[in-house]
């Protein structure tokens, strides 16, 4: 059996230099949407990478440290406390704060967001620091994020510099990305060696102690009931902390980047834009070849071709147009993610749920146009065909 | 007037029958059967309102099946309106109009395409897609009728027919002006339609072109027993008509045979008066 006469494709592919264009539009609008998603994406993405790393089941954080930013601690009795419960196993603090760290070559300061915890401890389990934990021992010593900002300088095992205005010799590097709150980058010490750059400081700065956490994971038994626990802490210890499970943790600062910042809105209107923006594209090149076969679209419908199937034949159009046009569009915005990622640190992720949905939003758009396009021939009386 | 009507209708009457079925049914001209197009007290207008101008007046005209009736008349009689009418896409509101022996007046745009499925259209331009092969463009028409098995083989032997046989490959663009108007007819002959209607198929051929054609559309007619109503302005394919009528500023005036369409009419008056605008 033969299958109906392949119009649209015909009628799209016959002229070459026309295909091309209208392929190269559809690219454009999609390779616009992949990036201002992308960025949009990145900076939440970018904000929530390290509290994804961090190695606890549930998370005590103060009750005011509303996100990363919010420099409040609290007791680290709390987590001893927390300790004792059915199905806690480990307890892990982690200490973060904002330290001056002076560039090796060009001598600039420049703040970068400090990370100490019990070298023992698995709090971050990035190959890097797995590797170091016996130098991290060592006093005066940290690791550097090797995808920290340029204006660091050199980021390699070996380095002698300043941190807090006090000597600092680096034993290796380690891969995690910079974000709003950690500035230029981020570096990892030992809980001794925080308690040596941040014990002691001038009477005008917060002094820091052991006994103060920024952060307090909770690793529970296996099988244990995440939900269960988090809610049992949570009724039971003194409220001056918050007691979230990790998927919450990371929700509570993605809610607050959303809800708190422009990011959100900025990007979706670019976005928004790049959307009608292919519409208007995909218009042209649609409504062109309506326009040009009018009089031979009209003939169809004298012959007794419904509107529907004319309607059949542009989306058809409109179909083919977004999936050889998303292709390409596609392919060069991943090529582009690479190079931003490379060039800014952040982190620009290609997840199959965020390519599927930009296909489906290209396909809507070119089915906009293709609707838009079609009502030329709807309109179109045959009559008028005869005596032209 | 209406004896040389009743005239012309009992001589193609005599050729439909015998065409025809060959049924024996058909014993009078009464039998609506018998009609490919029946119309009474057609009136048609164009704009609204103030606006409004009335282009046909009281139409009364029946086409018997088999007949190749040839309209003509000065620009701007209302022949292509009346054309359109018949061909079902324009609706008519006043008079009676039936195609095939179904009343259109009244009848919504869906039941309106469907009437027009049975008729075949020739226009004056081939308007063919350029993208489609000569071949495909006639499947396009079998295609309505939901024959999906043979209709590339349909489509050959209807364009073998026209004498295209080693073109159902080609796409219009390697085709000439003559053979672009055969695919054309191809088209609109394919289905088997009952009734044909053709505007002016010849304007934009040469003389050779043009008389090939229509000496086409003669013998496929006469073959299957076909009606056609062609629309031409053009003298030296009147030859084909078994009857001509002539309207004139909307209204029927002359509705001949050929022997007396030519007796009565002198050539040169009748270039002047046909061309005349």
């Amino acid at each position: 059996m033969r299958r109906r006469t392949p119009l649209a494709w015909a009628n799209l592919t016959y002229e070459r230099r026309r295909l091309l264009t209208a392929i190269a539009g559809v690219s454009f609008a999609v390779l616009l949407m992949f990036m201002f998603r992308g960025f949009e994406n990145a900076l939440y993405d970018s904000q929530v990478q390290l509290l994804k790393l961090l190695n606890g089941d549930v998370v005590v954080i103060s009750k005011l440290k509303l996100n990363m930013f919010v420099p409040e601690q609290f007791a680290r009795r709390r987590l001893y406390q927390a300790q004792a419960y059915d199905g806690v196993e480990q307890a892990y603090p982690l200490y973060t704060t904002t330290a001056y760290w002076k560039n090796p070559e060009t001598k600039r300061i420049r703040p970068l967001r400090v990370l100490a915890f019990n070298p023992q401890d698995p709090v971050l389990p990035l190959p890097g620091i797995l590797a170091h934990q016996e130098q991290l021992h060592l006093p005066w010593t940290a690791l550097i994020d090797d995808r920290s900002r340029p204006e660091v300088g050199p980021t390699e095992a070996g380095i002698v510099t300043e941190l807090a205005e006090q000597q600092v010799r680096l034993v290796g590097t380690f891969s995690l990305g910079t974000d709003f709150a950690s500035g230029n980058g981020n570096i990892v010490m030992s809980d001794q060696n925080f308690l040596r750059y941040f014990g002691a400081l001038g009477p005008d700065e917060d002094r820091r102690t052991l006994n103060t956490v920024d952060v307090g994971l909770l690793k529970l038994a296996s099988g244990a009931n995440v939900e269960a626990v988090a809610q049992a802490l949570r009724n039971q210890l003194p409220k001056d902390i918050k007691v979230l499970t990790k998927a919450e943790f990371v929700q509570q600062e993605r809610d607050y980047w959303r809800n708190n910042t422009s990011i959100g809105f900025v990007f979706s209107l670019l976005a928004t834009m790049s959307f009608i923006v292919g519409i208007i594209l995909v218009y042209q090149i649609l409504y062109t070849d309506v326009a040009e076969h009018w009089a031979e679209y009209a003939t169809l419908k004298a012959m007794g071709y419904s509107n529907w199937y004319l309607l059949g034949i542009v989306l058809q159009e409109a179909i083919i147009l977004a999936v050889i046009g998303f292709i390409p569009g596609f392919l060069i915005s991943w090529a582009l993610y690479q190079l931003t990622m490379n060039a800014t640190g952040l982190l620009m992720q290609m997840t199959i749920a965020r390519v599927i949905n930009l296909f489906i939003a290209t396909t809507i758009m070119c089915l906009i146009s293709g609707t838009i396009a079609v009502r030329k021939v709807q309109a179109t009386d045959p009559a008028e065909v005869f005596g032209s | 007037m209406s004896q040389s009507m009743s005239q012309s209708m009992s001589q193609s009457m005599s050729q439909s029958m015998s065409q025809l079925v060959g049924s024996t049914t058909l014993e009078t001209n009464s039998d609506p059967n018998a009609y490919a197009v029946q119309i009474r007290g057609l009136n048609y207008y164009f704009g609204q309102g103030d606006l409004r101008k009335q282009v046909l007046f009281d139409i009364d005209l029946d086409l018997l099946k088999g007949q190749i009736v040839i309209m003509t008349g000065p620009s701007g009689s209302g022949k292509t309106t009346l054309l359109t009418l018949i061909g079902a896409l324009r609706t008519v509101r006043e008079g009676s109009l039936k195609v095939l022996g179904q009343e259109i007046v009244g009848l919504s745009r869906a039941e309106l395409v469907n009437v027009r499925r049975n008729i075949g259209f020739i226009f004056q331009a081939h308007n063919l897609f350029d993208s489609l092969t000569a071949a495909q463009n006639v499947e396009m028409a079998v295609e309505l009728l939901d024959e999906w098995g043979d209709k590339r083989q349909k489509a050959i032997e209807m364009l073998s027919q026209l004498g295209l046989a080693d073109r159902v490959d080609y796409k219009p663009s390697a085709l000439s002006g003559g053979q672009k108007q055969r695919v054309a007819i191809a088209r609109a002959l394919v289905n088997q339609p009952a009734l044909i209607l053709a505007d002016e198929p010849t304007a934009a051929l040469d003389k050779k072109s043009g008389r090939e054609v229509v000496t086409l559309m003669q013998q496929l007619a006469k073959q299957e027993g076909r009606t056609i109503l062609m629309v031409t302005h053009d003298n030296r394919i009147l030859d084909v008509a078994d009857r001509i009528i002539t309207l004139v500023d909307g209204r029927l005036e002359t509705d001949d045979n050929l022997e007396n369409f030519v007796n009565t009419h002198d050539p040169k008056s009748l270039d002047r008066r046909m061309f005349m605008m």
